[in-house]
């Protein structure tokens, strides 16, 4: 990629020249992108392409060696993850962190945002400002779970939770926050058809709706290049492509990072 | 064979009993801290022992060597405490768990060999006396008082009171505290500290918090035992402290604070009865065998009931995945 001059594309997020050294292998090799306010962007990469690690420098759960991050207009390197959370951006785990021993029901109203009571002051001088608002954060808890076909299992243990039931919830769970940008990692891997169709369903919807961008990392193609905007091609460490899904799929580039996973690409 | 062994006059009295409540609820408040700590946040503090002597030597310097009154001595002595949590916290929890639980076994010791060595101020070995003057004149008039319905006998009746009347207090303060969404956030913290920073919690602030109230609890299980042996001295805090305040959570089970009170009183029972023990045995063997009694105790809870007196089996199997 030469230097150009800045992408026309208004920009929620942009990563420049991120690196990331475990030892002697380039886990992150220098990837840079920028992530257009409102789309649906596909990360996608054989195996060990780095796309995990880039979403964890890019949501503060290991430190980039290098680089630059911004998250609209302001720098994020290097930030702890719970301040990147705070500023609207919310990511999903590629292995679900479900809190098991948790109810769904406090799963859900853990996230909601601007509780009074979650700060031991507040909580003990002013309780009944704590109290109205966990009333309205269990409202919206209700109603998330209801549209993700959760509401009976409530008062379940998390952990008693499907494969794919834990997907939905964490999705559900970021969404609590009022996300304006969510990062899922691998949101239908181990989630039956059904599921992952109303899992994308909702991601369309919600961009619609309330502007919401996702970036999402999948390995169903399928998915990637019917439901994205774009799609970000990672190999080795770096950025090798990243346009429209049907560019994406005519490129060299990626169809030669892809072989010897011949299924995949194609 | 063991029935007949243990001498069953000193185990009926009331005397016997009253003791054993003063010991049970003392480190049944020690516990309520780990508790907290391991039970509600997943953090594993094996430095009780180590905030216990804190809060102790704090109140008994400040009122024996600097002239202070003991009840303003209580509240900055917390205070010590908790100020010490967060200090040991502040580098330490950022580490694994198994790190953090070092570093804590090693702040205990420090203290103590520190209580053992600064002579001038903690009397070294021989302890430190006359912090309790205030304390004393309150047990008489109660014991006066107790007099009246025919139990002025009993000279630690007072602060058995007095340690579970606290013991109540603390367990429905506890409940309230982790029963709220400060207490949901502990919770999501000891299941997936990950998980609970990528919903935006600042992990570390709520762990610090978390072991400075244990520090604050071990502090007023330090004067609960200072007032009951009236004086303090190193020996009362070896670590071995801190592993029967984890043998209390094992028994009553994890994150209950009710299970405390029952795995206290189980706890204390067992080795104050077996203190009582005629075997034909030496003195210390007569020691190991009441230890031993204990692990027993322990190693049949665990093979019929692995959850405790009164933790929720679902927590425990669940919470490992």
């Amino acid at each position: 990629m030469t230097s150009e001059a800045p992408a026309p594309r208004d920009s929620i997020l942009e990563v420049e020249g991120v690196f990331k050294h475990f030892g002697g292998i380039n886990a992150v090799n220098g990837a840079t992108l920028d992530v257009g306010r409102g789309s649906i962007t596909g990360l996608i990469g054989p195996n060990g392409a780095g796309k995990t690690t880039l979403f964890n420098l890019i949501t503060g759960f290991i430190r980039p060696d290098r680089g630059r991050i911004v998250y609209d207009g302001e720098s994020i390197f290097r930030h702890r993850p719970h301040r990147i959370a705070s500023r609207g951006m919310v990511r999903t785990f590629q292995i679900t962190k479900a809190l098991s021993a948790m109810s769904v029901l406090d799963n859900m109203m853990l996230a909601g945002p601007d509780q009074p009571g979650e700060r031991l002051p507040s909580l003990v001088m002013r309780p009944g400002r704590a109290r109205t608002r966990e009333k309205e954060v269990h409202e919206e808890a209700l109603e998330l779970l209801d549209t993700f076909g959760l509401a009976q299992k409530g008062d379940d243990y998390a952990g008693t939770l499907s494969g794919g039931q834990r997907k939905l919830l964490e999705l559900a769970r970021a969404l609590m926050m009022q996300p304006r940008t969510v990062l899922l990692d691998e949101p239908m891997a181990g989630v039956n058809p059904t599921l992952g169709r109303r899992l994308l369903a909702h991601m369309q919807q919600l961009r619609e709706e309330r502007g919401t961008t996702f970036l999402f990392i999948e390995h169903d193609m399928e998915a990637v290049m019917n439901h994205s905007d774009r799609v970000i091609v990672m190999a080795q460490g770096e950025v090798i492509a990243d346009g429209p899904p049907a560019e994406v799929r005519r490129d060299q580039r990626v169809i030669d990072a892809y072989l010897g996973d011949p299924g995949v690409a194609a | 064979m063991l029935v007949y062994a243990v001498s069953f006059e000193a185990v009926l009295g009331l005397e016997f009993w009253i003791g054993v409540a003063v010991l049970a609820g003392t480190y049944g408040i020690f516990a309520l801290g780990l508790q907290l700590n391991v039970g509600f946040t997943g953090i594993l503090n094996f430095g009780q022992a180590g905030f216990m002597a804190l809060g102790a030597y704090a109140m008994g310097i400040l009122v024996a060597d600097v002239g202070w009154s003991f009840w303003l001595a209580l509240p900055v002595a917390t205070l010590i405490a908790m100020a010490a949590g967060v200090f040991i916290g502040l580098p330490s929890l950022r580490l694994r768990a198994d790190y953090f639980a070092i570093v804590t076994i090693a702040f205990a010791e420090t203290i103590r060999y520190t209580a053992q060595n600064a002579r001038e101020l903690t009397g070294g070995n021989q302890g430190l006396l006359g912090f309790d003057n205030e304390w004393a004149e309150i047990s008489i008039a109660m014991q006066d008082a107790l007099g009246n319905v025919g139990l002025g006998e009993y000279f630690l009746l007072p602060l058995a009171i007095v340690t579970w009347i606290l013991f109540g207090v603390l367990v429905i303060v506890l409940r309230r505290l982790t029963r709220s969404p400060w207490g949901r956030v502990l919770r999501a913290i000891r299941e997936d500290e990950d998980a609970a920073a990528a919903l935006g919690k600042n992990t570390l602030s709520y762990k610090l918090q978390s072991l400075a109230i244990a520090a604050a609890l071990g502090a007023i299980a330090g004067y609960l035992l200072a007032l009951n042996l009236s004086f303090i001295n190193p020996f009362q805090f070896e670590p071995l402290l801190t592993f029967i305040g984890y043998a209390v959570l094992v028994l009553g089970g994890l994150a209950s604070y009710v299970g405390v009170a029952v795995g206290a009183v189980v706890l204390w029972t067992l080795l104050e009865a077996t203190r009582s023990l005629d075997l034909p045995l030496a003195a210390e063997q007569i020691a190991a065998v009441r230890f031993m009694l204990v692990g027993l105790a322990l190693i049949l809870l665990m093979a019929f009931r692995p959850q405790g007196a009164l933790g929720k089996r679902e927590e425990m199997v669940l919470g490992d995945q």
